[in-house]
């Protein structure tokens, strides 16, 4: 069967006609008359060639920009399932949801083991070492500020701790020269709650990575100060809890026994 | 005390759900996000609302048609309204941080060439309706939901496109 195509011979098809059909987006009629001209015609088929050619640059241009900037999913994926738990538990008509969800809240908490972990955040030598604060040395510090003044920050970054009070940090836990470079000095408490820049406050955490790594203590630090700027949570309660066990709050308030995790 | 520490891992059908097209959206739809001049933070912001919206939705039991589009016109309208409440300068400020080079090694910068840079330049000064077109074609959505995201007619969106390939194929092979 021959199409009557004598019209498309005559003239070549334009760049619309050709994306379009690249992108399958024609008109069933308007498709076989565009296919029996692409057989026939050289020219228009190399045009297409072309633009598809770019598509492919352009797809890798934008993935190479793009893609290096996207964060894991983890930590927002366990933020999304912590709120729609919420929600659910908030919907009128199921009260005892709302109680059970405290309750399964406090008893995850009390379960929770002492776990260990940390930081894949930087590219290092993977240590054996796993460390946990040590409670003497980083207690925990915090400045004088409400959570008015706190939250009043509207996109808080996490400062770098100054060279000089890294080095002391490396001193006091006992890490020197080579052994340090496995380390990186963070807040226990982190400044977007409250965490003060004290060698109280600073620890050396491993590089390991493990379950219980940077990210997810990242994670609860947002959801926490997220909880405090909206009052659903004091400031004290929030600064105590990241101190004294932040596997444990990250259970509580995830409601969950292990961190979200990459599919 | 058992009964209540199993319910903290029991997550219902529909949340699976949610979660599982977050999994499916989530960098679809902050690529497409950073393309307003948004800083992550915001996307990811943006992102968490889109699916707290859409589990609102369907809870109500409104329609699963189109899940895809519906996802992204939400996002669209909050990177919209984002945009407007950052205001210029900040979002200028993102934009210029955004094109810092993460500066690979120089072979790879050299093999990359001006060929890309061209094409990055090009893509740069595209009308802003055409850079979303060519920005939501790139993550998967046919014409008509473009059209119904952007609020075009599906000839506009067509004229866009192949407008914005026609651009670009000349910058590449100048």
């Amino acid at each position: 069967m021959r199409f009557d195509d004598s019209h498309l011979d005559e003239s070549h098809l334009n760049d619309q006609e050709l994306t379009l059909a690249a992108d399958g987006e024609l008109t069933p009629g308007r498709e076989a008359l565009v296919e029996a001209h692409l057989e026939a015609c050289w020219t228009c088929r190399a045009r297409k060639l072309e633009l598809e050619n770019t598509v492919g640059e352009f797809v890798r241009a934008r993935n190479t920009d793009l893609d290096p900037k996207l964060p894991p999913a983890s930590g927002p994926r366990a933020l999304l399932g912590a709120r729609m738990a919420e929600l659910t538990a908030a919907a009128p008509g199921h009260p005892w949801l709302r109680w059970q969800h405290l309750a399964a809240a406090c008893a995850v908490a009390a379960l929770a083991v002492i776990a260990v972990g940390r930081w894949p955040l930087m590219r290092g030598p993977l240590v054996a070492v796993v460390s946990v604060p040590n409670a003497d040395l980083t207690p925990g510090a915090t400045v004088l500020e409400s959570s008015t003044q706190v939250c009043a920050v509207s996109t808080p970054k996490n400062r770098t701790v100054p060279a000089p009070l890294q080095r002391q940090v490396f001193e006091e836990y006992g890490l020197s020269g080579a052994e340090a470079k496995a380390y990186e000095v963070d807040y226990l408490i982190t400044p977007a709650l409250g965490g003060a820049d004290d060698i109280h406050n600073l620890w050396p955490q491993s590089y390991s990575s493990t379950v219980w790594n940077a990210r997810v203590k990242d994670s609860l630090e947002d959801r926490l100060r997220e909880l405090v700027c909206q009052g659903r949570l004091d400031l004290t309660t929030a600064q105590h809890d990241l101190s004294a066990d932040w596997i444990s709050a990250y259970k509580k308030y995830f409601h969950t026994d292990r961190p979200a995790e990459a599919p | 005390m058992a009964r209540a520490s199993a319910r903290a891992g029991k997550t219902s059908p529909l949340e699976r759900e949610v979660v599982a097209l977050f999994d499916l959206y989530r960098e679809r739809l902050l690529r497409y996000l950073l393309g307003f001049g948004l800083p992550v933070q915001d996307g990811e912001e943006i992102v968490q609302e889109v699916f707290l919206a859409l589990f609102q939705h369907l809870r109500k039991g409104k329609s699963r048609e189109n899940l895809r589009g519906w996802v992204f016109r939400v996002a669209h309208n909050l990177g919209l309204k984002r945009r407007a409440t950052r205001g210029r300068t900040e979002t200028a400020e993102a934009m210029a941080e955004a094109m810092i080079d993460p500066a690979p090694n120089p072979e790879v910068q050299f093999a990359e060439g001006q060929e890309q840079r061209r094409l990055e330049a090009v893509m740069q000064a595209l009308p802003e309706q055409d850079q979303r077109c060519l920005a939501l074609r790139a993550e998967g959505l046919r014409y008509r939901e473009i059209a119904e995201i952007l609020g075009m007619s599906l000839g506009a969106v067509s004229i866009s496109l192949s407008r914005s390939l026609a651009r670009m194929t000349r910058a590449i092979e100048r």
